[in-house]
């Protein structure tokens, strides 16, 4: 690889890192989710810092091209990701209809409540 | 026997007064309460203004979400049942006795107002394509529970004090009628159908049932199938 693509992509990764903590910083981000792409971060600086470590793994894995097991890796995290998101909308929307009929249930409680007490 | 309906009515403007009326003319003793499920035209207005039992939900959540809500009202009050009924004057409420009746005499938890099952007094039919869309999923669920209900979406249905609170705690919001019937009938619940006549719409348009989509049926039917595979405790007996 070129130095100075090499020198770009740790550029454009250390950007990646700083507005992944400047999001946990001003507490935009969920202790989990802050753990999940600090590592995503800190493992792409990695690869980028150890020459030739990324073509090893790949090749010690049996890949025909570094490229290949990148891309493997990406498509298995991101789903991996959404998966997970979908579970927790699910999650969210279930709590979200509790909320809103438990609300209303008291609303009409208290209506009636204040009808009779006056 | 305390007997509350049901009543979701989303954007029902044109007929929720139209249905109130008719229930109290039908008979004064009747509970019934009416779920305004975040509708945006003057529902809750004509609910208010006239005085109508009704809960004014602060979000629209479909009409899973309302019916539940109405579930979980007939659980507070200790109702020993519940029915569920259009706000749209789709159902007769002439056919509450019937509805009720297999509860009562301890022959179901459940019962469903059925359009097929009697040809000559129902005057609504209701069009071919939605025939075959309700027996593709009798056919399904057949399948999947061994039961034959021939009208699994019909939203004319009683359930009794256990289903109440079965339906209080869980209940389906995205396919509600197909599913929860499923869902009865795996946990061993007893299911009855009894005939009776529906209405078209009396004004607006339906919100609740996008029938002539084959979208609605596939997903329905991958819905049924992917039910029957979650886990489900079974009543205790």
């Amino acid at each position: 690889m070129q130095i100075s693509l090499n020198v770009v992509l740790v550029m454009i990764t250390l950007i990646y890192l700083f507005l992944i903590l400047k999001a946990i910083r001003k507490k935009k981000l969920q202790m989990s989710f802050s753990i999940f792409w600090l590592i995503t971060g800190v493992l792409l600086i990695i690869a980028l810092l150890i020459p030739n470590l990324v073509e090893t793994i790949s090749v010690v894995l049996g890949f025909e091209v570094p490229a290949n097991m990148i891309f493997c890796i990406t498509i298995f995290v991101s789903f991996y990701l959404i998966f997970n998101l979908t579970i927790s909308l699910s999650k969210e929307n279930r709590k979200n209809t509790l909320l809103i009929q438990e609300l209303s249930m008291l609303k009409k409680r208290v209506e009636e409540l204040e009808k009779n007490a006056k | 026997m305390k007997v509350l309906l049901i009543i979701p009515a989303y954007n029902e403007e044109e007929n929720i007064l139209n249905t109130c009326q008719k229930i109290q003319e039908f008979s004064e003793e009747i509970d019934f309460i009416v779920i305004n499920d975040g509708s945006k035209d003057n529902t809750e207005k004509i609910l208010q203004e006239n005085h109508l039992n009704h809960i004014n939900l602060v979000e629209n959540l479909g009409i899973g979400g309302a019916v539940q809500t109405g579930y979980k009202y007939a659980f507070a009050k200790d109702y020993d049942i519940a029915i569920q009924f259009d706000g749209d004057g789709q159902h007769d409420i002439h056919y509450l006795p019937n509805i009720c009746e297999p509860i009562l005499q301890g022959k179901a938890n459940m019962v469903i107002g059925t359009r097929y099952l009697d040809k000559d007094s129902s005057e609504f039919q209701s069009t071919f394509m939605r025939r075959l869309g309700s027996n593709i999923l009798s056919f399904v669920i057949k399948l999947c529970t061994k039961k034959k209900i021939t009208d699994p979406t019909s939203g004319f249905r009683a359930v009794d004090k256990k289903l109440i609170e079965e339906f209080a705690k869980e209940y389906p919001t995205e396919y509600p009628e197909p599913e929860s019937t499923v869902c009865m009938l795996r946990k061993g619940y007893r299911i009855v159908e009894v005939p009776v006549s529906m209405n078209e719409r009396q004004g607006g348009t339906s919100s609740i049932r996008f029938w002539t989509s084959a979208d609605y049926m596939i997903k329905v039917v991958l819905a049924i199938m992917i039910d029957s595979i979650k886990k489900e405790k079974r009543k205790e007996k």
